[in-house]
């Protein structure tokens, strides 16, 4: 198999520690993921730098977002998100976060686990359970809305 | 993207935040956009989908017109 590039090792490795951990990581986690220091004697051949190089280039991928004012942190790495939102997923054990109730149901459908997200309607506030059981969701009446159109999704994505 | 209990909660929100009401989409449309979008994000070849694929899979669940066409988005 050939050696995988940069990138493609940055993403590797974002997705593969927030699934283990629930934990969105930083570029520093991400760097001693690719090149543990125990393997290169205290030394680490991809350094931070050149990960945070690779946050960049995925970001015009539209594969993560970066946290605003912090590029050393992630915000988002969709379907996950670095930071609480009011879409907790439990699955595999762990609590994750996602960015939004599309993301809610990504998260089990990434990780290929049943996953339940205990949310809330966004207007009354009232407690409204997403779960995924199985590969397919415990449908129920509720409904989504996309305040914004498509091709406007990457101008704010926060608040998407 | 938000979750409401109905189309009523919806309706009321939106006027409460001077926000127009868009489409709404089901649960199993949610599902059918989670998987399209994410089945494969842990592998080597995983990507988000470009615009053209975007629109397949956007009318594969009959969501079609403007508000679901993401060609004016700057992609690189």
């Amino acid at each position: 198999m050939p050696e995988l590039d940069l990138d493609t090792k940055v993403k590797l490795a974002i997705y593969e520690i927030t699934a283990e951990t629930g934990r969105v990581p930083n570029s520093a986690d991400v760097a001693r993921k690719i090149d543990p220091p125990t393997r290169r004697y205290g030394a680490t051949r991809v350094d931070e730098e050149e990960v945070l190089g690779a946050f960049g280039r995925l970001h015009t991928k539209r594969l993560l977002l970066p946290e605003p004012g912090d590029p050393r942190r992630i915000r988002m790495a969709p379907p996950f998100s670095g930071v609480p939102t009011s879409f907790p997923v439990e699955g595999n054990g762990k609590q994750y976060y996602a960015n939004c109730v599309w993301d809610a149901y990504g998260i089990g459908a990434a990780l290929h686990c049943d996953a339940i997200s205990r949310a809330k309607d966004a207007h009354t506030g009232e407690p409204l359970t997403l779960e995924v059981k199985d590969g397919a969701p415990i449908l129920k009446s509720y409904v989504a809305h996309f305040a914004v159109p498509a091709a406007h999704w990457w101008d704010n994505l926060i608040f998407t | 993207m938000l979750l409401f209990r109905s189309g009523e909660t919806v309706n009321e929100w939106c006027a409460a935040h001077n926000i127009p009401r868009r489409p709404l989409i089901n649960l199993e449309q949610l599902w059918q956009l989670a998987v399209r979008w994410y089945a494969n994000r842990l592998t080597i070849e995983s990507r988000r989908p470009v615009p053209d694929e975007m629109v397949t899979i956007f009318a594969s669940l009959g969501l079609t017109g403007p508000f679901w066409d993401p060609k004016a988005d700057q992609w690189k």
